[in-house]
């Protein structure tokens, strides 16, 4: 059924968003205290340290997009560990403590079948961060497809990012929201289930921006 | 102050709709800054934009700066000193002259305000005599291995406080109140920061008798031994077998640093008898001097052995310079190694960098550009304000992960 027929039922109310970071004070010297401070870390600090490369300004792309699998590279020189951390299927775990609970057995694994690893070098500790989200009206709420493409097109990137990983992991939502909203509103079930196969984890912001675009 | 609109061609339009959705629910309230002083220094430079920034928002923003005498001064250079690591040993005596210094100052100001920024650990015993609203201790120093017992001394202080603001994430400490990180930013508009034609450089560099003949290294900063003026002196030398260039060591003197005029001394000790060393005692104010010594720098330095931001990288790297920094405290947040310069961890590196750099102009060019653009999105003035105003926002909502405004 094509959404014209169906019309809107809800309107699309996009927000962008900002994060202030948060500092925990803990921080892990070698691997065996990074595998003890996840497990105790609160929801947030995990959700953080895997998605908040998305929301940096960074001119570069950076090998690694969570901060667990770039200290595992870059200042316990693991690269092994660094991939197998990095291949983590964010978007196949439905929460964070999924998401925490996969981190672990990879790096028990990884601390089974290695020789230990180094501790890092003074300065080069793994800090545990913490992050507030604040979030924002982001202009015109959209009715229907047209009028959800258009304000696509012109939100501010952290509008992506809240709808598509925060609004999701950290709010428990059940998909992203884009998805949730043209199944649900529009009845364009085809068009939720081409975006939730999008692989956003691997794409910029502005990226992941034309991805849904082009779906759309 | 050219209002928020002046800096639409310049940052992110989704970073000036935040600041201004915020601003809006914050309109009205009143906002104070106290530090310790009006010149020298990246922190009073950023207050006093800062504060008119937030006033063109609608926020009243006040800053009041505290008075001391050179007893006052002395003590809280060792505090800072010690906060960077140095081991120091501060009496009760000269906690006590903190005390009463911050005492008279705070009888003196007017502590009414809905929000209290605190800067550094010269005014931190303020909050001894709060009346209501929330206070907040920004720390600009490096904190990241402090002398314990000095620190542990503050942090009887600084948990008075609601929160507590780093420049870094690695400056932050195991603290009972919450922490935020805030990095310091630069103002693109400012007479520091804005465009210059190539006569107002020469016009500049003409004054203070320097001419563009051999290509500048340049290090602007305070002279202070925590930024190793001494050690730019023995790279250059290095440097200068292979290269016939020039190196300008610019910078002033703050008036709550009294170590300043020593360090001076030595600078000029290690520059003596090369006619290509340039020792620059600025005065305050001398920002278009000090922007048009870095627009004509072929590389900029930023030696740095502890630092707790380094404004005059962003400012460098703003300005399309390739930047060679300390691989300490704030610099490392602005220089990507090998993407908008070089981090360097002693004077040989120093060196070898700069002479990669005078071989190969053509990579200079192209970290310079990228510096720009990584401070045009992460070190504008209006990222500073917007976060300083969520920042109030999410004290003011304790508690809440997710807060919608």
């Amino acid at each position: 059924m094509q959404e014209e027929d169906l019309g809107s039922k809800q309107p699309f109310k996009f927000f962008e968003c900002m994060n202030l970071l948060q500092p925990t004070g803990r921080q892990a010297q070698d691997l065996p205290q990074l595998l003890s401070l996840i497990g105790e870390a609160e929801p947030g600090v995990i959700f953080h340290h895997t998605h908040q490369y998305y929301l940096k300004a960074a001119i570069e792309i950076p090998e690694y997009t969570n901060d667990f699998a770039v200290w595992a590279a870059e200042s316990l020189e693991e690269r092994a560990l660094a991939e197998k951390l990095a291949s983590l299927d964010l978007y196949g775990c439905e929460d964070v403590e999924e998401v925490r609970n996969a981190l672990i057995r990879i790096i028990k694994t990884y601390l089974r079948e290695n020789p230990a690893p180094r501790a890092a070098r003074n300065g080069d500790a793994f800090f545990f961060n913490d992050a507030v989200t604040i979030i924002m009206e982001a202009g015109p709420m959209a009715g229907n497809l047209p009028e959800f493409i258009e304000a696509l097109r012109t939100v501010g990137a952290s509008s992506i990012y809240f709808h598509f990983f925060e609004a999701r992991m950290r709010l428990h939502g059940p998909a992203d929201d884009f998805s949730v909203w043209l199944n649900q509103s529009l009845g364009r079930e085809d068009l939720a289930q081409r975006i939730q196969r999008l692989d956003p984890y691997h794409y910029s912001l502005e990226g992941l921006r034309q991805q849904i675009l082009s779906v759309l | 102050m050219e209002g928020l609109s002046a800096y639409s061609l310049i940052a992110e339009p989704e970073e000036l709709r935040a600041l201004t959705q915020l601003a809006s629910r914050l309109e009205g309230r009143s906002f104070l800054h106290v530090n310790s002083t009006f010149t020298g220094g990246g922190v009073a430079e950023i207050l006093n934009r800062l504060v008119a920034l937030f006033r063109d928002l609608g926020i009243e923003a006040r800053w009041e700066v505290m008075k001391g005498d050179k007893s006052f001064f002395d003590v809280t250079k060792k505090i800072h000193n010690a906060l960077q690591g140095q081991e120091a040993k501060i009496t009760t005596q000269m906690w006590e002259i903190h005390r009463e210094a911050n005492e008279a100052n705070a009888k003196r100001i007017s502590l009414d305000a809905d929000l209290v920024f605190i800067h550094d650990p010269q005014p931190s015993a303020f909050v001894l005599h709060r009346k209501y609203g929330l206070w907040i201790w920004r720390c600009h120093v490096d904190v990241s291995h402090p002398y314990l017992p000095v620190w542990q001394e503050l942090e009887s202080y600084v948990s008075r406080h609601d929160g507590a603001i780093f420049s870094g994430a690695k400056f932050a400490q195991s603290l009972s109140i919450p922490q935020f990180v805030v990095p310091p930013s630069i103002d693109p508009l400012s007479e520091k920061n804005k465009d210059l034609s190539d006569q107002e450089i020469c016009q500049e560099l003409e004054a203070h008798q320097i001419n563009q003949d051999k290509p500048i290294l340049l290090q602007v900063s305070r002279f202070d031994r925590f930024k190793d003026p001494v050690g730019v002196t023995h790279a250059y030398r290095m440097v200068k077998k292979y290269h016939d260039c020039q190196l300008i060591l610019a910078g002033g003197t703050a008036t709550d640093d009294p170590e300043g005029e020593e360090v001076l001394a030595r600078v000029g000790e290690a520059a003596e008898g090369d006619p290509d060393i340039h020792v620059l005692l600025l005065p305050p104010f001398s920002d278009r001097t000090i922007n048009a010594l870095q627009r004509s720098a072929t590389v900029v330095l930023q030696k740095s052995t502890k630092e707790g931001f380094g404004l005059t990288v962003a400012e460098a790297l703003w300005k399309g310079k390739p930047v060679i920094g300390g691989a300490v405290g704030g610099i490392s947040l602005q220089i990507h190694h090998g993407v908008t310069g070089f981090l360097v961890h002693s004077i040989e590196g120093a060196a070898y960098r700069i002479r990669q750099l005078l071989h190969n102009p053509e990579l200079g060019k192209k970290m310079g550009q990228m510096g720009r653009e990584h401070v045009r999105r992460n070190f504008l003035i209006t990222r500073q304000a917007r976060d300083y105003l969520a920042l109030w926002i999410a004290l003011e909502h304790r508690g809440e992960r997710v807060i919608a405004v």
